[in-house]
């Protein structure tokens, strides 16, 4: 077995300094795959609980205060905070596909081995980033904007009872962005998987 | 006008304004559904006699709050309908943070204004103070020694100066009044004997200079709070401008303050500089001296000149000006409820509340009188069959 040495080759271009930080260049592409790979779980899978805890706060605080006066909407209006739960439930989904593609190598050396395959290397350090970056930014968007409708919905559903599924209606298009990363997400990563 | 970013005060848009104020918005609109509805009103119109009146309010969102009075007056009424508002106020003030507590505390000032001109009023007329103190509106207490101290002062300029100085320096109202006596300064020092003429006068311009005061710093705070809320109070702060300037300028037809000298110095400083009648509306009005010029000067502005075509044309005992300007501004409150995310329900929620006891004690008043045929002159809140809705269904499509 033969070791490559620290500063190894990436096509032609090599690091002109010992930890490859001479410009953007080189600092990106010299970034360890699995840096960015772990980035983007943790990404995916917090910028979509963070959209998914402001959701609930946003319609949370409205439908406790609705429900003073219209004790009736308590339980209907739940399912506002249901959707803005589902939110994080993708995040989750897709840092487990996720974190199950990042699968660390045979050999336990800080060096790459001998026909190390970087091209599957780098096409999965970037594939599970940028994929969990489109669930997590979709994510925080779909649940802020589900929190606001579902706010709108408590307080409609207070004063009428007719309006809760009619505003229910726009609550489901607001999930749906949510779904469309995910879809997306899923399909970014399907064919990255980390050689070992 | 766009308030977008106008403000300093961080109140947060669609998407962060219910972190804070969530709750109490919503704790707003759901106590909306506690107005009187047409229907209540109906039955109301249709009895006979005022405990016919009390078994109607259990119906509603009023339920039992007559059950420990003996006897029933429209005086009582008011009063006990006035305190379950005071007590929803209190209610959403103590669930309120920053900046809604202060939007609420300004709510509140104004009724401290009246609390203080009453106070003063009455003991120019020798009323006994704890009589007054029973008189003063719930939503503008001040303590207990502060109340007791007011009417102990003069109803003159120096006897302001000492008030001020001494009582009211702590209190909310307080700048409004050092504002003003650093305003009047100048006239305190000048000519005094116009100031037999000014004292019947004085607690008028008093009261009027106060609330212009108030008035003016509650619209600068709320374009500080920017955004939505902004939009909205500045447009319900303008319209109440201009019906201060329009009812100052009629109420002092035949009074001191409508000779020629008064006019332009004392009536002039008394009209607030927000509204749509700023500036060159008040130019007019400051020159109208009889029902026919103000008519005149107000007629540039389609909203008032329509109120006060029908006041000219008509005797006042089947039009009153005030039941018009009650309700343009009931159907303004009302629209403040149309969009989420802003202060200007709680505001549209204290003012319609007042409107609907003003009808209740209408109401009240009608038939203990027997006076049937009036009974209906009264503007109910949030009705599907207001005129101005039925405006709108009519010209509209798709309906």
């Amino acid at each position: 077995v033969t070791f490559a040495s620290f500063d190894f080759k990436m096509s032609e271009y090599d690091c002109t300094t010992y930890y490859c930080n001479a410009g953007w260049k080189e600092l990106l592409s010299h970034l360890s795959p699995y840096s960015w790979a772990n980035w983007g779980i943790a990404i995916g899978l917090g910028f979509s609980v963070i959209g998914a805890a402001w959701g609930i706060w946003l319609t949370g605080s409205s439908l406790v205060g609705a429900a003073v006066k219209a004790p009736r909407i308590r339980s209907k209006n739940l399912v506002s905070v249901i959707f803005c739960e589902a939110t994080a439930i993708y995040g989750v989904i897709l840092a487990i596909i996720l974190l199950n593609k990042v699968s660390e190598p045979d050999a336990k050396i800080y060096t790459f081995v001998e026909g190390w395959d970087f091209a599957t290397f780098y096409f999965a350090g970037y594939g599970v980033f940028w994929s969990g970056c489109s669930v997590g930014f979709t994510n925080i968007a779909s649940g802020i904007s589900v929190g606001i409708a579902g706010s709108s919905c408590a307080l409609a559903d207070a004063q009428d009872e007719s309006l809760f599924v009619k505003i229910l209606i726009v609550e489901i298009f607001a999930s749906a962005l949510g779904i469309f990363g995910i879809i997306v997400g899923i399909i970014q990563s399907n064919n990255a998987q980390f050689p070992v | 006008m766009s308030y977008n970013g106008g403000g300093d005060i961080l109140l947060g848009g669609l998407s962060t304004f219910n972190m804070q104020h969530g709750f109490v918005e919503a704790l707003v609109r759901g106590y909306r559904s506690g107005f009187l509805s047409d229907t209540d009103y109906h039955h109301m119109t249709q009895c006979d006699n005022l405990e016919d009146v009390k078994m109607n309010l259990q119906e509603t969102d009023y339920d039992t709050f007559l059950n420990s009075e003996s006897s029933i007056t429209p005086a009582v009424i008011e009063a006990k309908a006035l305190s379950k508002l005071v007590n929803e106020f209190f209610y959403f003030r103590a669930n309120a943070v920053e900046p809604l507590s202060t939007f609420m505390d300004y709510i509140s000032y104004e009724y401290m204004i009246e609390n203080v001109m009453l106070l003063l009023r009455g003991t120019l007329s020798g009323r006994n103070i704890n009589e007054l103190i029973a008189q003063c509106h719930p939503l503008g207490m001040f303590k207990e020694s502060t109340m007791r101290n007011i009417p102990s002062f003069e109803a003159n300029p120096r006897g302001y100066a000492d008030l001020y100085e001494t009582v009211l320096v702590d209190t909310p109202v307080g700048p409004y009044f050092q504002t003003y006596l650093e305003q009047s300064s100048a006239s305190i020092s000048a000519a005094s004997e116009v100031r037999n003429v000014l004292e019947e006068v004085q607690i008028e311009i008093l009261k009027n200079s106060l609330m212009k005061l108030y008035l003016e710093d509650f619209y600068s705070f709320c374009e500080r709070l920017g955004g939505e809320t902004a939009e909205v109070m500045c447009g319900l702060l303008r319209a109440r401008a201009d019906r201060a300037a329009i009812n100052i300028t009629l109420n002092s037809f035949g009074t001191p303050l409508n000779d020629a000298t008064m006019r332009d110095t004392e009536r002039k400083k008394l009209y607030p500089s927000i509204g749509e009648l700023y500036p060159a509306g008040t130019e007019l009005l400051s020159k109208a001296d009889d029902d026919v010029k103000l008519g005149q000067a107000v007629s540039s502005f389609p909203q008032y000149h329509s109120i006060f075509e029908k006041f000219l044309n008509s005797s006042p005992e089947e039009f009153s000006i005030d039941d018009e300007f009650y309700k343009r501004e009931v159907r303004m409150y009302e629209l403040a409820f149309e969009s989420q995310m802003h202060f200007g329900c709680v505001y549209a929620y204290v003012k319609l509340k007042e409107q609907e006891i003003r009808n209740l004690v209408w109401i009240s008043e009608c038939i203990l009188q027997r006076r049937k045929d009036q009974i209906s002159n009264f503007i109910p809140v949030f009705s599907t069959s207001a005129e101005w809705r039925a405006e709108s269904t009519r010209r509209g499509a798709g309906h």
